[in-house]
């Protein structure tokens, strides 16, 4: 199935929840991050229990940085 | 049962640290380590540019710290937070983020002294003016609201005043008006969620009752996720907005303010607090049982003039505290003697409880709030603080409680 992921067409199996979404991705220190699904916070907990759909779209979001660019 | 099921003095306890994989630790490790280190230099430039998540230098972010604000997220039903030095270090970076030079907020006039000169003296000298207004009066938040303003401001209880603002109708004025409304939670940790009734950012000093031991300074800012962080007001937050949602406040606040000034929590100190929030439960439980017997004894007592707090049916703000506090009325009370004297001399007459300017500990602690936190205001300030020189502030432990009681009592014998 296609999602869009922080804007960009991502391809994967279907059923995919949203943790492994994360390692599928390979994104780092995934307990920092904040994943908002077609504009709603997803709540942590619900990470492994949330199956994806056809053209959902999901943000990672970080706001740790310390950087300029925020 | 799922955790999201459980009560949060539950959650408090289990969803703190779970054991790590490695070791079968369980208790939260304190990462004593200033910063922290990354295979590559591209590595490194992703997390300071917020494209990878990770930790940086402990200023700015620290995995024990990271831990500590989970948790207090979840006390608050939050969706974020922020660890600071000290409760004051919380409310200035909070304020520094959502005002600047020429704006405008408008504060509760029955806050901690403390907070009262941050805005009053220091904030004035960076050109945020405050407008002070009576918090038991709605309409009087409404008419003080200018183009600039950024913030409201109100506690939950006013210290050392211990009157109760209605939180929904001063959360109804902000939200009319797109305006965030800040809640200082520091005093009814567990008694109150200032969410349920409309607040956005919700701010603790962490020292007090979530510390409960009187052993380490720190504060946290928690943002409720309720407001609309793209308002045209905050333009600075705005664009934040654009990057990372509703994590605005948050993302503008850790990376801007809280960076650039550099009020950060010490890890251990975030330590101490997680073994605290553990038994934050049963500790509020204790000590607003206890102040309510503390509280109706001194009432009942011919040598005092009048106890202030909330809990007892004479005090002003009785009904809407039954109605926000679920009946729980917090463990700080004030009792007048009619003259200053005789309020130093029940002080000093105390055999147990300890004189000193704090406040949520496991001890007793009695404070004469005119000559300590309130001195540096015009009488006419302290009356409005609620700060006469004849009031007697007590934070009520978790001593026996008759044993309280008794202390109370020689005290007051002896007058």
């Amino acid at each position: 199935m296609n999602l869009k992921v922080n804007g960009d067409d991502t391809e994967a199996p279907e059923g995919t929840n949203v943790l492994a979404l994360l390692t599928l991705k390979e994104v780092k220190m995934p307990e920092m991050v904040s994943v908002e699904l077609n504009g709603e916070i997803l709540d942590r907990e619900a990470f492994e229990s949330t199956a994806l759909k056809e053209n959902d779209a999901v943000e990672f979001l970080y706001f740790m940085g310390g950087g300029k660019s925020a | 049962m799922s955790d999201k099921d459980l009560h949060i003095e539950t959650r408090l306890i289990l969803g703190g640290y779970a054991p790590d994989p490695q070791t079968g630790a369980t208790t939260l490790p304190i990462y004593q380590s200033s910063a922290f280190a990354y295979e590559t230099a591209e590595e490194l430039e992703d997390v300071f540019a917020g494209r990878s998540g990770g930790f940086l230098y402990t200023r700015i972010n620290n995995p024990t710290l990271h831990q500590f604000e989970q948790r207090l997220t979840g006390l608050e039903s939050g969706i974020g937070a922020v660890s600071c030095a000290s409760g004051m270090a919380a409310i200035t970076t909070t304020i520094l983020t959502l005002a600047g030079a020429g704006d405008h907020i408008i504060s509760s006039a029955t806050i901690f002294g403390g907070t009262y000169a941050l805005f009053q003296d220091t904030l004035t000298r960076l050109n945020i003016q405050t407008t002070f207004v009576n918090p038991s009066d709605p309409a009087a938040f409404e008419a003080a609201i200018a183009d600039n303003t950024r913030a409201i401001f109100i506690e939950t209880m006013g210290n050392p005043k211990l009157n109760v603002p209605d939180i929904q109708a001063i959360a109804d004025v902000a939200k009319k008006h797109g305006i965030v409304l800040v809640v200082d939670n520091t005093l009814t940790p567990l008694i109150v969620q200032p969410k349920e009734f409309g607040a956005d950012i919700v701010i603790h000093s962490t020292s007090k009752y979530i510390n409960g031991h009187g052993n380490a300074i720190g504060g946290i800012v928690i943002d409720c996720g309720t407001f609309d962080w793209s308002s045209d007001r905050y333009p600075h937050i705005k664009e934040h907005h654009e990057r990372v949602r509703h994590f605005a406040f948050l993302s503008y606040l850790r990376s801007k303010v809280f960076r650039d000034t550099g009020a950060c929590f010490s890890p251990f100190n975030a330590f101490l607090m997680s073994i605290g929030l553990e038994s934050l439960g049963v500790r509020m439980d204790r000590q607003c049982t206890s102040a309510v017997t503390l509280a109706t004894f001194l009432e009942n007592h011919t040598e005092t003039d009048s106890v202030v707090y909330a809990g007892l049916s004479s005090h002003s703000d009785h009904t809407i505290a039954t109605e926000q506090f679920g009946g729980r009325y917090g463990a700080l009370l004030a009792v007048r003697l009619g003259t200053k004297e005789r309020a130093i001399a029940l002080i000093n007459n105390l055999k147990h409880a300890q004189i000193l300017a704090n406040l949520g500990d496991a001890k007793t602690l009695v404070t004469h709030p005119a000559t300590t936190f309130c001195r540096e205001f015009s009488e006419e300030d302290r009356l409005a603080m609620g700060a006469p020189d004849d009031l007697v502030r007590v934070s009520v432990g978790l001593e026996y409680p008759d044993d309280i009681v008794a202390d109370f009592e020689q005290s007051l014998t002896a007058l």
